[in-house]
């Protein structure tokens, strides 16, 4: 090839990756590099109208609808009337709510603590590099797959009171089991049971990747040191996981508050007498069943400042940490 | 514990404790197979006598053909209208230089905060003012509109490509339009199949988005008709047809999961540490 192709036949006479990109003499480059950029922005402007658009009607506007609505009397098909804080002052007088927050509390409370400790022990189990155990861990993601309303066509069987399988195996241990989905007492655990299992996948997928990171000479040191396995795992690994931890008790805490409300929903519709209805419900039944629009969005309005509360909280106690040292 | 025993004793306790995870879904493939009256029965069969095959040909036909059509147009309308959307976003965020790509970035980031559920109210309220409830536009557009998670994904691996690559093809006459389909998109292929992957498991999971949307048969998705099944003891259809439901709204998931399960999982591990 001579030394000066013209530049007309470049495009197609060599590899697109290996010519030298810089250097090369461009005359027409320098007078025209402001009409370049303006075709830039208009190019990069033309690429994402569709997805801008998109988010700003379907995730802008819900979002700030979602302010607005809450000072407005609405039932979906009049004229909203701006009622101001009338919607908030119901919110502290209105015992329902206060029976609601008391649900949503004990979901965060029974649920997060055991998913985080199960979810660690079922990482540090399944993190191994022997052969074969990648077949196996399919079983330890298999819970991911099933949808809110599989896992409660699953659960509802194992849960019956007469034949359900969890009563059976308490059986064999001489324990009479209580009939889980319509007693008051066993009804909130029993959904929590579900939520644990179900949100399991993904913390032990989180904790995988944290164990990913720890580097292993801290190992062979506290070997030499003669530390034995559990007290490795306690005191080595367990740390070197932290910030993975702080990530899933955030993520944990949101999905008890706001996401798991699907399968009181299908399960037990929130009953027995409220005990199974978290803030969530009240507020998808306020909107949906009673079309009281304005006082569900409230509802969650009260919800979205929680979990600001909790991110906030948690963001406090890592920073008291680090600054302790 | 000696070295000669600890990898067995390793193996037998990876074994069993996936087992436990996995046993309500053992259980529900063989209650499926469970005639009505072992599945009822006290004590519970481990395994069905002889499998009953009937129990799926009762669940199909309860749930229709039409339902599970509804569920791969409303997943796959989700996906591909996604793809559409955001692939050419987020090689202008990464690719293209211009002043706002900032900005945009962090308008993209903030609500991704904000749980899903906590919108539902305002974003059916759109939905309705527009008049698509119980329509295929109402179930679908809302839902593709939630690209930021794609975006972002996509944009990330955008900005891995060597910047040589475009620049070459830049100076040798071609359109940003060219570079993207014929440079860029090409080598997103193992993004992509991160994203298909997420994103076509959440859209054929999701319950209360149909629900409340289009509820009507003519729309009706698979999880949405099987919810009426979870109705335990009260339930004029047999547990074992309802597990069986169960069973087949799992069969395309599941296949997807199996398939994909390495970049699902790097997908999810990806924003999960953001």
């Amino acid at each position: 090839m001579s030394t000066s192709p013209p530049l007309g036949a470049q495009a197609d006479a060599e590899p697109l990756a290996v010519r030298p990109a810089k250097g090369r003499p461009d005359p027409a480059r320098t007078p025209g590099r402001r009409r370049a950029r303006r075709v830039d922005a208009l190019t990069a402007g033309f690429f994402m109208t569709p997805a801008l658009l998109g988010f700003a009607v379907f995730v802008i506007l819900p979002a700030l609808g979602g302010l607005v609505l809450a000072f407005f009397d609405w039932d979906l098909f009049g004229t909203p009337e701006f009622v101001g804080l009338e919607h908030i002052q119901r919110l502290f007088t209105d015992p329902v709510m206060w029976q609601s927050l008391g649900v949503t509390a004990a979901f965060v409370l029974l649920g997060v603590i055991p998913t985080i400790a199960i979810g660690f022990v079922l990482a540090v189990v399944v993190n191994s590099n022997l052969p074969g155990v990648g077949v196996f861990r399919v079983l330890y993601f298999s819970p991911m797959v099933a949808s809110a309303a599989v896992a409660a066509v699953i659960w509802v069987n194992l849960y019956r009171y007469r034949g359900g399988l969890i009563n059976q195996v308490l059986g064999w241990l001489g324990i009479t089991g209580p009939n889980w989905l319509s007693d008051p007492v066993w009804a909130r655990p029993a959904l929590v049971i579900m939520m644990i299992w179900s949100a399991l996948p993904l913390v032990i997928i989180l904790y995988l990747a944290g164990l990913q990171r720890v580097p292993e000479d801290i190992y062979s040191a506290a070997a030499l040191d003669g530390a034995g396995k559990w007290r490795m795992l306690w005191s080595m690994t367990w740390p070197n996981v932290r910030s993975t931890t702080v990530l899933i008790a955030v993520l944990q805490a949101v999905s008890f508050i706001s996401g798991s409300f699907e399968i009181a929903l299908i399960m037990t519709n929130g009953g027995p007498l409220g005990t199974t209805q978290s803030l969530a419900l009240y507020s998808y039944k306020m909107a949906f069943s009673q079309r009281d629009i304005g006082y569900a969005s409230a509802l969650s309005l009260f919800q979205l400042v929680l979990i600001l509360l909790i991110v906030l909280g948690v963001r406090v106690l890592v920073q008291l940490r680090k600054e302790r040292g | 514990m000696s070295k000669s025993l600890y990898i067995p004793f390793r193996y037998t306790l990876i074994v069993v404790c996936g087992f436990i995870l996995a046993i309500p879904l053992l259980f529900m493939i063989s209650g499926s197979l469970k005639s009505a009256q072992e599945i009822v029965a006290y004590p519970p069969p481990l395994l069905p006598e002889t499998p009953i095959w009937q129990n799926f040909a009762d669940a199909w036909s309860y749930l229709t053909p039409r339902v599970i059509a509804n569920s791969f147009i409303f997943s796959l309308g989700v996906v591909g209208l996604q793809l559409v959307v955001s692939l050419p976003a987020a090689f202008a965020l990464a690719k293209i230089p211009f002043k706002w790509s900032t900005g945009i970035m962090a308008t993209l980031i903030v609500p991704m905060f904000v749980p899903g559920n906590l919108t539902l109210i305002p974003l059916f309220v759109v939905t309705f003012q527009l008049g698509w409830l119980n329509s295929f536009a109402g179930l679908i557009i809302p839902m593709a509109a939630q690209s930021a998670f794609a975006i972002l994904l996509f944009r990330q691996f955008f900005v891995t490509l060597p910047p040589g690559l475009i620049e070459a093809a830049r100076i040798d006459g071609a359109g940003w339009w060219r570079v993207f389909v014929s440079i860029a998109l090409p080598l997103a292929r193992p993004a992509l199949a991160t994203f298909v992957s997420i994103s076509f498991l959440s859209a054929w999971n999701m319950y209360i988005w149909p629900q409340i949307v289009a509820p009507n048969p003519a729309q009706r998705v698979i999880n949405v008709a099987l919810a009426p099944l979870a109705g335990g003891e009260n339930s004029i259809i047999s547990p074992s047809v309802g597990l069986a439901g169960a069973v087949i709204a799992m069969i395309p998931v599941l296949t997807v999961f199996i398939v994909f399960q390495k970049w699902y999982i790097k997908g999810v591990v990806g924003t999960g540490l953001e």
